[in-house]
């Protein structure tokens, strides 16, 4: 156990991008946390898909050890460096929360290619607010392009940062590294709390493992936590015997106790994750604290969308895999669902619109299933008539207009840091999107953040592409939910040949309905083949059609000449046309594409 | 599942040249009985065609024979037993006399035949039709004469860029019969302009000929001829596919109320008259071709010639053949192509002929396809046999590609 004067604790967080994960490899290798044999590139981002998509998802912690010599004198002194690694975007900011409870301080880093963006000023007040000492570093300043002098302006402008106490390195080349360690250990204070006091410790994080069970993330806080030692949860009051207990190294390393002021892990033979709540105090059960630690609020869903299997006789097996994912990520959500046109499949929940491809593909890649998803939808609030308050999930369950007293949906703020040149662009992009304006802010005279408030389903509905495209990528956004508010809404239905599909629907405010039907029926005439039967495609609003299109019959499909020579060419054709197959769900008699289903998603650059 | 007899069937292509005698007694779909020789010469490139053809290169006729025997002789170490032979174009029958003489020579030369066995066929345009050419493939033993007629329409002729006289026609066509019993007429339809009138009157007067083999095909616009460019420019309008369709549809209507086999997608024979060479295509049986572009397959690699005249002439100058593509086929996409290219017939798929054929069983093979397109009504399946429904000729194409489709997820 290391005594608590001697021990750090810090996050490392950032705008996506911005170098959180190089910068916590400088770390590990300088302190021989992992030697130069073992190490790759953001070595913390263990998984496949982190590693392929070159992101964090998770928040990494490992624990370091950093000696260095006292000012003034020879003799050296060994550091404990509890460092927790977090993602940059914004669908993963529960994780930069979580994180942020377990340190006392954190490096808010900021690329200086890029400046200020979204993610920094949403993660930087995120610690500001939890009291974290913050230690401002401009990073990436080897690059040609870095403009470090204009960074640590905007840094000051938009985050009250004192110039002063900004740092400058090289996540890449290491330059600036050591300024940064010492800083660290310099500013940020050690944790407090005494060895004696009854044990609370904060669970900040957990995963499950196959031979130890559920892997329980801590931070000590008071008292001591050793192997063997009886606890409790104090919120769900479970309790068990402490079978091992450690520290990331950044694998897991047992050791026989953790202190005040230390990050670990502890198992206990815990076989389901949903046993453990994540932001709950371990304490020990004969000797328990009288208080808990303030918890945290849970992540909920803010976007759903159904999966189907694209063979219904693979709902079992769809079932499972979903069981297996939420193992390990208990941040998303799902329930049966069935749906007439596409037969049995999950309604599930996501954090944001990447937290929801990352699952899918997940799901896809771990089971090998074939799956057609929906367009994602938000949640909504209903109240109805009989004064009842229901949650809706899905456009389907959207009560008659008849019962609706009050139909609500999910209110955003989001802040866009951009170009000051694209401001008039981007406000009246806002005004279409159904947005209220709050402020602007200059960062510089040439880069802004506005602030809007905005309904979510805007916010998904391509807000994000526009964006891009509107500043030409130099853009970014971050939102965060602030409540309900009542709006005119319908339910927007597809038919298709007569027969309407569900998975179809969506939920429009009133006044773009009649745009939005037109659209949407335009982009599903592209997207369905034609049938040898003509099909007509409607939008509507209860029984009135707003919007129609139909898709001429195929009369004819048919090579005139096969002979000798065409046969190569023949099989080639017909071995794509097989490839563009693969995706299509029947409803009633005509097959849908997959990416009919995603049609609602976005509009066309014609509209 | 899979019956291979032979392990080394599906190994690559088999080593050149052939010795025939060595694989007489593989299967049909291995081992060719049937030969494909392409003449490329053409009198003028017309609009529609999209064939290996050239223009104005007479005088590299005599050099084309050198080097179609050069190719022949790096093929074939010694004559292969044919059932078939089929020479087509291009123009064949644009030939001289004389060079026509040497071509047939070359052929026989390399291509054993009996004479009363074998289906010998020669394209030919009504134009060139003389009893010189005539008495001189009798000689040969050629004994079927596929006639470029197209249309007996002036404006339809006009359109297609083909210059015979209609009233020539009747005439090359009873001449051709006196000295060959066997006539075949290429007839196209949904040309621009053609009215179902014109169309009838194409099909009634085929009928009176007395030929005794049909082709009627749709017009296909092909990417990069000329007739893909003026589409492209707006200076012609194809035909809908709604008319294209009812002119299929009548064709197939009247050929059969009068007394022809309908017995694939475009073909047409008066009984016991079908095609024996091209229902080999349609069987997924090897072949073998010589020439200009020529495509063939032996011992279940697909392989075809370069199709520019240039660097066929000088590859087969330098003893080297002038292979363009080349490609064996897995089993599974030998036994998803056999399967679609027998649809084309109008028998379909005979169950135990195709298990015998590429070792694997049919409806484990297609089954979602099959079962899919039964239900629609596009396929009829006695439990012997699947075929095309009437209705299903129309989609042939996506119930091909849907079987390969079905065939390449049952290999997953
Ligand atoms: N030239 C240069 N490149 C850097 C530096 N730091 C990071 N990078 C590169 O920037 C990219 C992003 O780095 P990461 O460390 O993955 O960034 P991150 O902040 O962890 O990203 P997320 O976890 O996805 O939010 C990688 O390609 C790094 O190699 C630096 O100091 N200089
Ligand atoms: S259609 Fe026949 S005649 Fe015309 S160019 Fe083609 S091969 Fe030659
Ligand atoms: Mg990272």
């Amino acid at each position: 156990m290391t005594p608590t004067e001697r021990i750090r604790n810090f996050c490392i967080i950032a705008h996506i991008d911005h170098g959180k994960s190089t910068l916590a490899d400088q770390f590990l290798l300088r302190t021989g946390t992992i030697s130069p044999r073992e190490f790759r590139e953001q070595v913390l981002d263990d998984m496949d898909i982190e590693r392929e998509r070159g992101i964090t998802i998770q928040m990494h912690p490992v624990t370091i050890y950093y000696s260095c010599s006292r000012p003034g004198t020879s003799d050296a002194i060994t550091y404990e460096l509890n460092l927790i690694d977090t993602p940059g975007h914004a669908d993963f900011n529960y994780e930069v929360s979580r994180s942020l409870a377990a340190c006392e301080g954190a490096i808010l880093l900021v690329d200086a290619t890029q400046g200020v963006q979204a993610q920094t000023v949403h993660n930087a007040f995120l610690a500001m607010e939890a009291g974290l000492v913050i230690v401002p570093v401009v990073n990436k300043i080897d690059l040609p392009i870095a403009r470090p002098e204009e960074t640590v302006l905007e840094m000051e402008h938009s985050l009250a940062i004192d110039p002063k106490e900004v740092l400058f390195c090289s996540a890449k080349t290491g330059q600036g590294v050591d300024e940064v360690m010492r800083a660290l250990l310099e500013r940020i204070p050690p944790p407090t709390g005494t060895a004696e006091a009854p044990l609370r410790a904060l669970v900040f994080n957990s995963h499950f493992d196959t031979y130890r069970g559920v892997v329980v993330y801590v931070r000590v806080k008071e008292g001591i936590l050793r192997r063997g030692q009886r606890i409790r949860f104090m919120r769900t009051g479970r309790e068990y015997e402490v079978q091992e207990v450690g520290q990331f190294r950044p694998a897991m390393k047992p050791c026989e106790a953790l202190g005040p002021g230390q990050v670990g892990y502890l198992t206990a033979i815990i076989k389901n994750i949903q046993d453990v709540r994540i932001g709950d105090t371990v304490t020990d059960a004969h000797r328990p604290a009288p208080e808990p630690l303030p918890g945290y609020k849970e992540p909920k869903p803010m976007v759903y969308s159904g999966l189907y299997p694209v063979n219904n006789a693979d709902f079992e097996a769809l079932r499972e895999a979903l069981a297996r994912l939420s193992l390990n990520d208990s941040s998303f959500t799902w329930q049966p669902e069935t749906s007439e046109g596409l037969g049995f499949g999950f309604r599930c929940g996501f954090l944001g619109m990447l937290h929801r491809e990352i699952i899918q593909e997940r799901i896809e890649r771990e089971s090998g299933l074939e799956l057609v998803h929906t367009a994602p939808n938000v949640t909504y609030e209903i109240v109805l008539r009989n004064g009842e308050t229901i949650q809706v999930k899905t456009p389907q369950d959207v009560p008659d207009a008849g019962q609706i007293a009050e139909f609500r949906e999910p209110i955003v703020r989001i802040n866009f840091i951009i170009p000051a040149e694209n401001i008039g662009a981007i406000m009246q992009l806002c005004v279409e999107k159904r947005g209220t304006f709050i402020r602007t802010e200059y960062l510089s005279p040439t880069r802004a953040m506005l602030v809007f408030e905005m309904p979510l389903a805007e916010v998904i509905y391509d807000l994000y592409d526009k964006l891009k495209s509107i500043t030409r990528g130099y853009g970014t956004m971050d939102y965060e939910f602030i409540g309900y508010r009542p709006a005119d809404l319908v339910k927007l239905d597809i038919l298709v040949h007569g027969k309407r599909v569900d998975a179809l629907s969506t939920i429009v405010h009133r006044s773009q309905a009649e745009r939005r039907g037109r659209a949407l029926v335009k982009k599903l005439r592209r997207e369905i083949a034609r049938h040898q039967f003509e099909i007509a495609i409607q939008a509507a609003i209860g029984s009135r059609v707003i919007a129609r299109e139909t898709i001429a019959p195929l009369r004819k499909n048919v090579t005139a000449k096969c002979y000798g020579g065409d046969i190569t060419r023949k099989r080639k054709l017909w071995a794509r046309q097989a490839e563009g197959k693969k995706r299509l769900k029947q409803v009633g008699q005509v097959e849908i594409p997959q990416e009919a289903f995603l049609a609602v998603l976005s509009e066309d650059e014609e509209n | 599942m899979l019956l291979f007899h032979k392990a080394w069937a599906v190994a690559g292509p088999l080593p050149l040249p052939l010795k025939s005698s060595r694989y007489q007694a593989e299967p049909r779909w291995f081992w060719p009985r049937s030969v494909y020789v392409h003449v490329p010469f053409c009198a003028h490139h017309c609009c529609y065609c999209d064939f290996a053809v050239v223009t104005g290169a007479d005088r590299l006729a005599d050099v084309y024979l050198d080097a179609l025997e050069r190719e022949m002789a790096l093929w074939l170490a010694e004559p292969i037993d044919v059932e078939t032979i089929y020479i087509g174009g291009g123009t064949p029958s644009w030939l001289s006399p004389a060079r026509l003489r040497r071509l047939l020579t070359i052929i026989q030369q390399f291509c054993s035949y009996q004479r009363g066995n074998v289906e010998y066929t020669l394209e030919a345009n009504p134009d060139d039709v003389t009893e010189e050419k005539l008495g001189l493939l009798v000689e040969f033993g050629v004994n079927r004469l596929s006639l470029g007629v197209q249309s007996f329409h002036p404006a339809t002729l006009r359109f297609l860029e083909r210059h015979h006289d209609p009233a020539s026609i009747a005439k090359a066509i009873e001449l051709a019969l006196k000295h060959i019993s066997n006539v075949s007429l290429d007839l196209i339809f949904a040309v621009p302009g053609q009215t179902l009138t014109d169309w009838h009157n194409d099909l009634a007067r085929a009928c009176q000929t007395g030929a005794q083999h049909l082709s009627t095909y749709n017009l296909t616009v092909e990417p990069k001829t000329a007739l893909w460019a003026r589409v492209r420019r707006g200076q012609v309008c194809p035909c809908d596919e709604e008319t294209e369709r009812s002119l299929y549809e009548y064709t197939i209507t009247y050929l059969e109320d009068h007394g022809w086999e309908h017995y694939e997608i475009s073909n047409f024979a008066r009984p016991g008259y079908a095609s024996r060479h091209n229902q080999v295509y349609w069987s997924g049986e090897a072949y073998l071709a010589f020439g200009l572009g020529a495509a063939r397959y032996v011992g279940g690699t697909r392989s075809s010639n370069t199709r520019s005249l240039r660097s066929y002439l000088s590859q087969l100058r330098a003893g080297q053949l002038p292979i363009a593509e080349s490609e064996t086929l897995t089993p599974t996409e030998r036994a998803a192509e056999t399967a679609a290219l027998q649809l084309r017939r109008r028998q379909g798929i005979h169950r135990d002929r195709f298990r015998q054929q590429t070792g694997f069983d049919l409806d484990t093979l297609l089954g979602s396809a099959l079962r899919r397109h039964r239900n629609r009504g596009w396929l009829e399946d006695d439990g012997v046999t699947v075929r095309l429904s009437r209705q299903g000729i129309f989609y042939a194409d996506l119930v091909c590609a849907d079987c390969v489709a079905s065939a390449q997820s049952s290999s997953r």
